[in-house]
């Protein structure tokens, strides 16, 4: 199933002198239940489409459907993007940005709020536990490793079962087995709650675990490369 | 669940002693305020207690607090007898300071018109008015004495017999009532230049009489102001208290108003004169600085409330990437803010009410200045949070994905 279409994607920062494409007509489409890796060196443009597609930034053009509803026409967004992020969307950054004054059940069951489609207790533990850190619960983010703080942020951003999820070089602040780790659980989320799942990586000893891969220079996507 | 008792809870030291500053600065508020009123109270607590609708001073005078006033004690009967009215008292006051075993003593003397006024309306909170012409005092517990002491005052000592409460002259001094011979005789003793000239005006007027030229044994009498000698004018009493019918109040105030030697004051009128003569400048004073220090505090807590909204940028631009309503992100803001105003709020009240009354000078809490602070103190956080969510919903989320 179709989690995800965009077609001419531009964006362009600055004027004159400091003007940089970071998206020259990029096109994508993203299936449900997939989990695609996003290259490219640094500059590239990887963390703008990031943001184009997870409507935290406006593209100059190009338009963008999400599970079939029309999303961005001509760059401008013809959708609520609150409602989105609600329903559709998860975020997992490079840092895992809990919020620091709720514990790691709290952070989950505050999407779920937000989001009020299931019930946030049980929605929370159930996630906690699915992604091994059911026994952190109760612990505040500082308490918790970087690789625990990722999970509990894997967990929030599947909160209100997404039909996509971005995530920003995820695993780029972790050692190379907790990194591991997240890779095949962001892996597992897309092939088991059949999310579309896109990850922007540095790191090419984990591309095994990509359905796909695309490939990022100078604005302009390349791919799908799928798997052997 | 609520985001800003979860703050709250997770950083419950910090929120606490930012709501003990916040209490304490508005605990400064509340003392301005207290002071202030607390010296209009007392400035007027003399006027209000003897309870006179009129008073009658000295020709062109605002005495008696304000002006020196002196008349003649046959003024007394002179107005009883005007129609209409139900009781004229003479009234004297000095301010007096006395030394008692190396402790300064200093206090106003107020003369009663005894036996017709005792002291019974002053509010006698322990033992009792005066019952006997000579040798007993009334004090106000402020001064320090307690029932039963003797005090030494010009030639006799005098027993305290009954104490009142929070009855003070207009410069904050405890005033002591005796009986208006009784203050005569210890004013008559006073070493202050008017009185050594009233004295001298005394032995002169004898002097001049053939009694007093054949007689010098005389002289010692006559500087006893209890003594009144027909050659010799009484000693001054500085006002006399009327109590009219309320029917003929405005008739008899405009009998006495046509004599040519006095000038009548309501008691409203004299209230304001004490308040004008004797505290305005000083109220003023305090007024301004309360002022200052009101918009002080304000801005110091809209400052500390607008920087905890600051600090949240980052879980504020979170919350925002998980669509969260602009709704939840304002009660983030707003309950937290009223959250330490509130405790700000009940800070300032508990110190006020365990330290206000160690201080030296009367703290008077009025419901209106305690409604005011909690009031300012609601606006004030409000205005805060208005401005720190007006910085909040402008927060970009946009960098969070990358940071
Ligand atoms: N907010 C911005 N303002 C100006 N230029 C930007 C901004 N964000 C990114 N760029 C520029 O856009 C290009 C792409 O950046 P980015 O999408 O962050 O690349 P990547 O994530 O692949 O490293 C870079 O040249 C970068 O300098
Ligand atoms: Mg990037």
């Amino acid at each position: 199933m179709e989690a995800l279409r965009a077609e001419g994607l531009e964006k362009r920062y600055g004027e004159g002198e400091t003007e940089v494409w970071a998206l020259r007509g990029v096109d994508l489409l993203l299936q449900s239940g997939k989990v695609v890796a996003l290259l490219g060196p640094s500059g590239a443009g990887k963390s703008t489409l990031i943001k184009v597609l997870g409507l935290v930034t406006h593209a100059d053009r190009g338009d963008l459907w999400m599970n079939g509803e029309r999303v961005l026409e001509g760059g401008r967004p013809v959708a609520d993007v609150g409602e989105l992020r609600r329903s559709h969307l998860g975020f997992v950054f490079q840092k895992a940005n809990l919020i620091p004054f709720l514990n790691a059940r709290k952070n989950v069951e505050v999407a779920c709020e937000i989001g009020e489609r299931y019930s946030p207790g049980k929605r929370a533990a159930e996630l906690l536990a699915y992604l091994g850190v059911g026994h952190r619960a109760d612990a505040y983010p500082s308490m918790l490793s970087g690789g625990e703080q990722q999970r509990v942020a894997i967990a929030r951003a599947l909160a209100n079962g997404p039909s996509l999820i971005l995530a920003d070089e995820p695993t780029a602040a972790l050692d190379r087995d907790r990194g591991r780790a997240v890779m095949d659980l962001l892996r597992r989320v897309a092939h088991e709650q059949g999310t579309a799942v896109v990850v922007v990586t540095h790191d090419h000893r984990a591309l095994d675990v990509f359905d796909a891969t695309y490939e990022m220079e100078d604005g302009r996507l390349s791919g799908p490369n799928l798997a052997a | 669940m609520n985001l800003a008792f979860q703050d709250i809870r997770h950083h419950l030291g910090r929120f606490v002693a930012t709501s003990v500053v916040v209490g304490l600065l508005f605990a400064v508020v509340l003392a301005m305020s207290g002071i202030y009123q607390g010296l209009v109270d007392d400035a007027t607590v003399l006027v209000h207690r003897v309870n006179a609708d009129l008073w009658v001073v000295q020709q062109g005078t605002r005495g008696p607090f304000a002006d020196p006033s002196r008349l003649d004690p046959s003024l007394e009967l002179r107005v009883a007898a005007v129609p209409g009215v139900q009781s004229a008292r003479a009234f004297t006051t000095q301010v007096l300071q006395r030394d008692r075993g190396g402790r300064q003593l200093r206090f106003a003397l107020v003369g009663l018109s005894f036996p017709e006024d005792r002291g019974e309306e002053l509010d006698v909170v322990q033992g009792h008015a005066i019952r006997q012409a000579h040798g007993e005092l009334l004090a106000d517990a402020s001064l320090g004495v307690a029932i039963g002491e003797r005090l030494r005052l010009g030639r006799d000592e005098y027993s305290v017999v009954g104490l009142t409460r929070q009855l003070l002259a207009s410069g904050g001094d405890a005033v002591v009532f005796a009986t208006g011979a009784d203050a005569q005789a210890i004013l008559a003793d006073d070493s202050s230049d008017a009185l050594i000239a009233e004295r001298e005006r005394r032995l002169a007027r004898l002097r001049d009489t053939d009694l007093g030229r054949s007689q010098p044994a005389l002289e010692g009498l006559v500087v006893d102001p209890r003594w009144t000698f027909p050659a010799v004018a009484a000693p001054p009493i500085h006002a006399v208290l009327v109590n009219a019918a309320p029917a003929r109040l405005d008739e008899v105030r405009d009998t006495l108003a046509r004599w040519s030697d006095v000038t009548v004051w309501t008691r409203a009128e004299e209230e304001r004169l004490v308040l004008q003569g004797m505290v305005e400048k000083a109220r003023m004073q305090l007024g301004v600085f309360a002022a200052i220090l009101v918009i002080t505090s304000s801005l110091l807590l809209a400052a500390v409330l607008y920087n905890l909204t600051l600090e949240k940028t980052h879980d504020v631009a979170v919350l925002k990437l998980l669509g969260a309503r602009a709704t939840r992100i304002m009660a983030l803001v707003v309950e937290q803010a009223w959250a330490t105003a509130i405790l700000g709020y009940a800070v300032a009240l508990a110190l006020g009410s365990q330290a206000f009354p160690y201080f030296p000078r009367r703290v008077v809490l009025t419901e209106t200045s305690v409604v005011g602070v909690g009031v300012l103190l609601l606006v004030v956080s409000t205005l805060a949070s208005v401005a720190g969510v007006a910085y909040a919903i402008r927060v970009d989320p946009g960098p969070v994905l990358e940071s």
